[in-house]
């Protein structure tokens, strides 16, 4: 059985049951979905950034005003009223960061290696649910349709895959996503990574990297550049351990004596 | 030294761990011996920062009674950066993005850590051994 079809089964078994817990699917990147009731109500994978990412990588909020919004919320993961009192967002606009973080990480899971799917039950909330929950069957129809219109392009990629370099200057006008894609490609990032770096979803990145290699704005080179690795001169020296702490000896210090300096200052007392 | 096999097991992690951005291999005092790092990234200075962390969290393990020390880790907004011990003679530093799960990379980064333990100290023999 494919990791597609064992994920469609054990998802749809979820739905059926009108199952609530987590289900963790290990592969690459794997990733878990929380359902309530049968519903996919968030999902996180380490191959798509979560709404947590998006808000901060795009500056909607810096890193110290999230901290102190999850210190406000009591530390919980995702202080969706804390980001609406303070202004850094609309509730319309959280909701559809949700939503699309959501579908962004069951389409990073289902475009990557299922190597299997396990029920858990944690008492905790999930992060960043979305109020309505996602039909299971939907959600992987959504996602499996996303990665065939990605293979249909002129020049597929995959979101793990290939590490791409700018390759000439363009002539036309370039959209905030493109130059932020030529700025951040370095050879090293994956679409996946590119992602992450610009705050953007995984599914949109990719299909960005792949028109923008047919155009020939990205290219792809043939071969990794190489690990430099020196060798030190002298071979590598073991580390020293600190000497043993040395048994403490009471230390006779001077003792304070009454009266002194504020006596000096203020007089004795009459 | 097999250099080769020691960029094999430095590449190998980071394809192995989603969202792993960089990692370095230096000797316990802060002489980088490898780095597979972005041009963004001074590597000589963060294996000295790696070195000076490590020894910190050794100490601050041993004065409070910890046990040995495993690993360190720095959480930011954007990623976190963990510092291994390899033996006593070497270190490994490895960055992540906020997508990194870390208990994946602890789970992986034990048998490549053995793996470049056995590299390193081959290198340690060969140079004693001329």
């Amino acid at each position: 059985m494919s990791g597609y079809d064992l994920l469609t089964r054990a998802l749809a078994a979820c739905g059926r049951d009108g199952w609530t817990g987590v289900l963790r699917v290990s592969g690459a990147p794997g990733g878990a979905l929380h359902l309530r009731d049968g519903l996919v109500v968030a999902a996180e994978s380490p191959g798509a950034p979560g709404p947590e990412t998006l808000l901060l990588r795009s500056g909607r909020v810096n890193g110290e005003q999230w901290a102190g919004l999850v210190r406000e919320a009591g530390g919980a993961r995702w202080p969706a009223a804390g980001l609406i009192a303070h202004g850094y967002a609309g509730a319309a606009q959280l909701t559809v960061v949700c939503v699309m973080a959501l579908q962004d990480a069951a389409f990073a899971i289902v475009a990557g290696r299922v190597d299997g799917c396990e029920r858990a039950v944690d008492g905790a909330e999930p992060p960043a649910p979305v109020a309505v929950g996602e039909p299971p069957a939907r959600l992987l129809e959504d996602a499996a349709r996303k990665l065939a219109a990605l293979a249909a392009l002129p020049r597929p990629v995959h979101p793990d895959r290939e590490r791409p370099v700018p390759a000439r200057r363009s002539d036309g006008p370039l959209t905030a996503l493109q130059r932020a894609l030529l700025d951040h490609a370095d050879g090293r990032r994956t679409a996946r990574d590119l992602a992450f770096r610009a705050g953007r979803g995984v599914y949109t990145v990719t299909v960005e990297v792949a028109r923008m290699l047919a155009e020939g704005l990205l290219e792809c080179p043939a071969v990794l550049t190489p690990i430099p690795v020196r060798t030190a001169p002298d071979g590598i020296r073991h580390r020293t351990p600190p000497p043993p702490p040395q048994p403490q000896t009471p230390v006779d210090l001077p003792r304070r004596r009454p009266g002194g300096f504020f006596r000096l200052r203020n007089g004795t007392p009459k | 030294m097999d250099r080769e096999a020691l960029a094999l097991e430095m590449r190998g992690l980071r394809e192995q761990v989603t969202g792993i951005t960089d990692t370095a291999v230096a000797a316990a005092d802060g002489l980088l011996i490898a780095a597979d790092t972005a041009d963004s990234i001074d590597p000589e200075g963060l294996a000295a920062l790696a070195a000076a962390g490590l020894g910190l969290a050794r100490r601050t393990a041993q004065a409070t009674a910890r046990g040995t020390l495993r690993q360190t880790v720095t959480y930011g907004s954007h990623g976190c950066a963990a510092f291994y011990a390899v033996g006593d003679t070497a270190l490994m530093v490895v960055l992540g993005d906020e997508g990194m799960d870390v208990d994946r990379l602890h789970r992986a980064s034990g048998p490549a850590l053995d793996r470049i333990g056995s590299i390193l100290t081959h290198q340690n023999k060969t140079a004693e051994g001329v």
